[in-house]
């Protein structure tokens, strides 16, 4: 027989999709404070958050007689037609959270609005909603949740220990606060306070304090603005590359979001810098007109869809790939900023004083950058307010080295170009070199690869493209999805020697291939482009080609263990001396450490 | 069992059966050869479940029957040290003795009765030609078909017989080489297409220029080839192969006629500054002369003019010189053909009586 299910069981059900555990129902929350205008918001959870979560903010607070619809399921006041989701501004929109946290808990609101004298109090056990009490609190609301899940075991026993909840916790408010600089906000675990927040932070200081101060040194800001869109955050150096994706935090219009085209373009602008399987960090903010992104593609808002998705990812390749080529020409090649995850003894100096490189000694507080140094502003509402909101809108731009109209910022130095003609082979593998700022220390396949790669490279630029014509035309089938894509790319694609076609509603058929690949099997070349979604076709072409010449290099160049001589050292030091991007090897690889005369100093006590 | 035979000729035979053993292989078992002693002679069989050999001895000296496993590598490497002419073998227990000439010598095989079966063929499809001819059609397919083991590449040589002609064709999408050869008697007809690995394990039984007949045979998934005592049984790829015909040029703007040895030399010398990413040389064919080029912008320019004969209108064409290199190698005319049209259009070298080649230009945009 079929029934209609009772409203409760279809509260639970929904609960299923947008509180899968704790940290989903805190995030629910806050999400709520913020849109409530909560300026300080204070989070304390007892056991992970499974025994009690409770939120308070200082915000707008309940009317006494909305109360009883909090709890119901699809009110809200944040949006109430249809087009308003075209522009959705706030976090939440969807008046879908608290009626099924309600479901699935036992759950309570305090809450008084600025311009009443008293409070209300409502209940809502296990979806149950009790009726709207008046109560004595502080303007704003408290919410309290105990005992999640006690009505749905089957949810309770796949929650993970209490330590791993509140982690997961810990790691949600660290992600929300990286986008809202202006909120002041406390978590307090099983009564310590774990994570302190201060209003007014700037975005590296506060990256730092949910992420670990030794971060703060290795984030460059960045900003650029492509007409309507803006991107803006910090990156991290290279070297502070971790083996997960954890700290790859993207933001659109201040909400956290995955959206897996921009999330490669970046990933692709640290290619070059990065060894394989690492992951870079950054907190960037994709800031756009609302109408430019669908947000409600995801129960729990995790994904974004863009309008553009390609101009968006595009944009972000463009700033993080210029921040990266041109770090700022710190005098310490930011070499020695040794991975975090490298014992410190590695550092080839025993494993002495924080301060040796780290700068501990001076707190985490980083070089001052426009971002430590701008004024914190307090901005509110609207996707319009400036993405981290540590900038005014009227502030100079010029305070700024990384602004956007600004011209390309100074390339880091190449060292070769400076070092003074002394070296010395050690190992059969290292050269260790003087230049004008201290040691380098330099791995020979590495250079040599990179002087390989880049002599390749520009041959190959210099010449005409040519194309290897296939004797039978090779059909791919294919998605209607990817051959839409390729039908529009075809001319691009054609531009750089891959000459591809329509052959039937559901292939493709590949006539020629770029002559520099011609032992490339065509259809894996095809999907290798297709693999890549998101990215634009060109650079994806360029990018295989480059492939090939990565191999070259890598079997062209001296390996380690040969012996060079003087005249084979200088010659390679002189090729080096012109390279554009010297600092890696085209897989990543550093090529050169650097020891500052500073850090060698610091090091012999000769200077404190 | 227990046998005593010549040691030369045992070596011959445990050296075919060893070409299919695989080399490392997760069923261990795979790293033997299987014998069968009867009142008659020894059946040696090996196989790595994709393609199988066996091969019989008849010269030997029975005085009991049984079944054997013997570790492929060592016993190829230790009759191949023994000098003795004869060796006598002598197992009990999975444990084969071989003594020969003062030595004595233990190797522990494993379970025959774990070794794969013998595949049965069953066919009526049947061709036969001499050894030689078929070993040098191999020669003047199989360099043309795709190497890399990827699994849109076709790894393999179509075999294709129809109307009285045996054809193999093999193409790794650039270039395709077509060697064929007319058999009068043949009413089957077949379009199959054989693993290299299989052609060339094949190719090493054959010695070069043999008259003694070969047979084909073509099942539903496998092909055998039998010469003398011994078979070769192989899986066909299942694979669409193109359709080869459509792609041999008809007609074409230009022919010209080149002694085999002046271009190959052209080419090796042109083929020295071409860069090592971009393989391309160029043809331009004149009034009676051919001139081959090729530029590298790190390795200078190289220049090369002969004489040729030269029928239309000339023009010039870009090829990867490897390709074909790689042809004249195979090729035993002293005369060869060129007959081309324009970059977009495939050229045809006539490289023997029954051996074309079509090799597709390379084009700027």
């Amino acid at each position: 027989m079929i029934r209609s299910l009772a409203p409760e069981v279809v509260n639970q059900i929904a609960a299923g999709e947008v509180v899968e555990r704790p940290a989903s129902v805190v995030k629910e929350l806050v999400e709520n404070a913020i849109d409530a205008g909560g300026r300080r918001i204070r989070v304390e959870v007892d056991a992970g958050g499974c025994e009690r979560i409770r939120v308070i903010d200082d915000g707008d607070g309940f009317l006494p007689e909305d109360l009883p619809l909090a709890f119901a399921s699809h009110a809200t006041s944040k949006l109430s037609v249809l087009q308003d989701l075209d522009h959705i501004a706030t976090l939440g929109f969807r008046g879908e959270a608290l009626a099924s946290i309600g479901s699935v808990a036992r759950a309570s609101i305090r809450s008084r609005r600025h311009d009443r004298d008293a409070g209300a109090e409502i209940h809502c056990d296990g979806g149950r909603i009790g009726e709207p009490q008046p109560c004595g609190c502080p303007t704003g609301s408290q919410l309290e949740i105990r005992d999640l899940f006690y009505n749905t075991p089957a949810r309770r026993r796949f929650l993970k220990s209490p330590g791993t909840e509140k982690a997961r916790i810990q790691e949600l408010l660290a992600e929300l606060a990286l986008a809202r600089l202006d909120l002041d906000l406390t978590l307090v675990a099983d009564g310590r306070e774990v994570l302190r927040l201060p209003a007014g932070q700037s975005l590296t200081e506060r990256f730092a304090s949910c992420f670990g101060r030794e971060l703060a040194r290795g984030l460059l800001p960045v900003e650029r603005a492509f007409g309507e869109l803006r991107v803006e955050g910090v990156i991290g150096e290279p070297d502070l590359a971790r083996r997960d994706s954890k700290l790859e935090l993207l933001y659109v219009n201040g909400r956290q979001a995955r959206e897996n085209s921009a999330v490669h373009a970046i990933r692709q602008a640290y290619r070059e810098f990065l060894m394989g399987g690492r992951f870079p960090i950054y907190a960037l903010t994709v800031a756009l007109p609302p109408d430019q992104v669908d947000v409600n593609v995801h129960p729990r808002k995790a994904e974004v869809r863009f309008l553009e998705s390609r101009k968006v990812a595009g944009c972000l390749h463009e700033t993080v790939r210029a921040a990266l080529q041109g770090r700022a020409a710190a005098a310490s090649a930011g070499g020695v900023a040794l991975a975090p995850e490298l014992p410190r003894a590695r550092s080839g100096f025993p494993d002495l004083p924080r301060d040796l490189f780290g700068r501990a000694d001076g707190g985490a507080v980083p070089e001052p950058t426009a971002a430590t140094s701008a004024p914190p502003v307090v901005v509110r509402d609207g996707a319009d307010r400036p993405p981290f909101g540590h900038k005014s809108a009227t502030q100079d731009p010029a305070a700024n080295p990384d602004q956007n109209a600004g011209p390309a910022p100074a390339a880091r130095p190449n060292p070769f170009a400076r070092a003074n003609g002394r070296f010395l082979q050690v190992h059969d593998l290292y050269l260790l070199l003087e230049g004008p700022d201290g040691l380098l220390i330099v791995d020979q396949h590495a250079l040599h690869e990179r002087v390989v790669y880049e002599r390749l490279r520009a041959e190959h630029r210099a010449r005409a493209v040519t194309v290897q014509q296939l004797l039978v035309p090779t059909v791919v089938e294919l998605h209607p999805g990817e051959k839409a894509w390729l039908l529009e790319v075809a001319e691009d694609l054609a531009a750089e020697g891959l000459q591809v076609g329509e052959f039937s509603p559901s292939a493709m058929a590949i006539y020629g291939v770029p002559a520099v690949l011609a032992k490339t099997a065509p259809e894996r070349l095809l999907r290798a482009l297709l693999a890549d979604d998101g990215a634009d076709a060109r650079p994806r072409l360029r990018e295989q080609i480059s492939e090939r010449f990565h191999s070259m290099a890598c079997r062209a160049a001296v390996m380690g263990g040969d012996r060079l001589t003087d005249e084979e050292i200088a010659a390679l030091l002189q090729a080096a001396s012109t390279l554009e991007h010297p600092h890696n090897c085209p897989h990543g690889r550093p090529t050169v450490l650097t020891f500052t005369h500073g850090e060698l100093e610091r090091y012999f006590r000769r200077r404190c | 069992m227990k046998i005593l035979c010549d040691r030369t000729q045992l070596q011959e035979a445990v050296g075919v059966v060893s070409s299919v053993v695989p080399t490392k292989s997760p069923k261990p078992i795979l790293h033997n050869l299987l014998l069968r002693v009867d009142d008659e002679g020894i059946t040696l069989f090996a196989t790595d479940l994709e393609m199988a050999a066996k091969t019989r001895l008849d010269a030997v000296k029975v005085s009991r029957k049984g079944l054997l496993l013997l570790p492929a590598r060592e016993a190829s490497a230790l009759l191949r040290e023994l000098s003795d002419p004869t060796v006598t073998m002598d197992s009990t227990d999975q444990r084969c003795r071989i003594e020969s000439g003062g030595g004595s010598f233990v190797l522990l095989g494993e379970d025959p009765s774990q070794f794969p079966e013998e595949i049965k063929l069953v066919s009526n499809k049947r061709v036969e030609l001499p050894a030689g001819r078929l070993l040098r059609m191999i020669q003047e397919s199989a360099f043309a078909a795709a190497r890399e083991e990827t699994r849109y590449a076709i790894n393999g040589v179509l075999f294709d017989l129809a109307a009285g002609c045996l054809r193999l064709v093999a193409t790794d999408g650039r270039r395709l080489a077509l060697s064929y050869q007319n058999i009068d008697a043949a009413q089957a007809e077949f379009k199959v297409v054989v693993p290299l690995r299989a052609l060339t394990t094949l190719s090493r039984a054959i010695p070069e220029g043999s008259k003694d007949p070969l047979q084909i045979a073509v099942g539903d998934k496998q092909i055998e080839f039998t010469f003398g005592k011994t078979q070769l049984i192989s899986q066909l790829l299942e694979c669409r192969f193109p359709d080869y015909e459509g792609v041999v040029p008809k007609a074409a703007d230009t022919s010209v006629e080149i002694q085999k040895a002046v271009l190959e030399s052209a080419l090796r010398k042109t083929a020295i500054l071409c860069s090592d990413d971009l393989r391309m040389v160029k043809f331009e064919v004149g009034d009676q002369a051919l001139r081959i080029t090729a530029e590298s912008s790190a390795r200078g320019r190289a220049d090369v003019s002969v004489d040729v004969n030269v029928k239309g209108a000339g023009g010039s064409i870009n090829f990867n010189p490897d390709y074909i290199l790689e042809a004249l190698r195979v090729c035993q005319l002293d005369q060869v053909r060129l007959d081309m049209s324009d970059d977009s259009m495939p050229a045809k070298f006539t490289l023997g009586e029954s051996f074309t080649y079509v090799v597709m230009p390379i084009s700027g945009t």
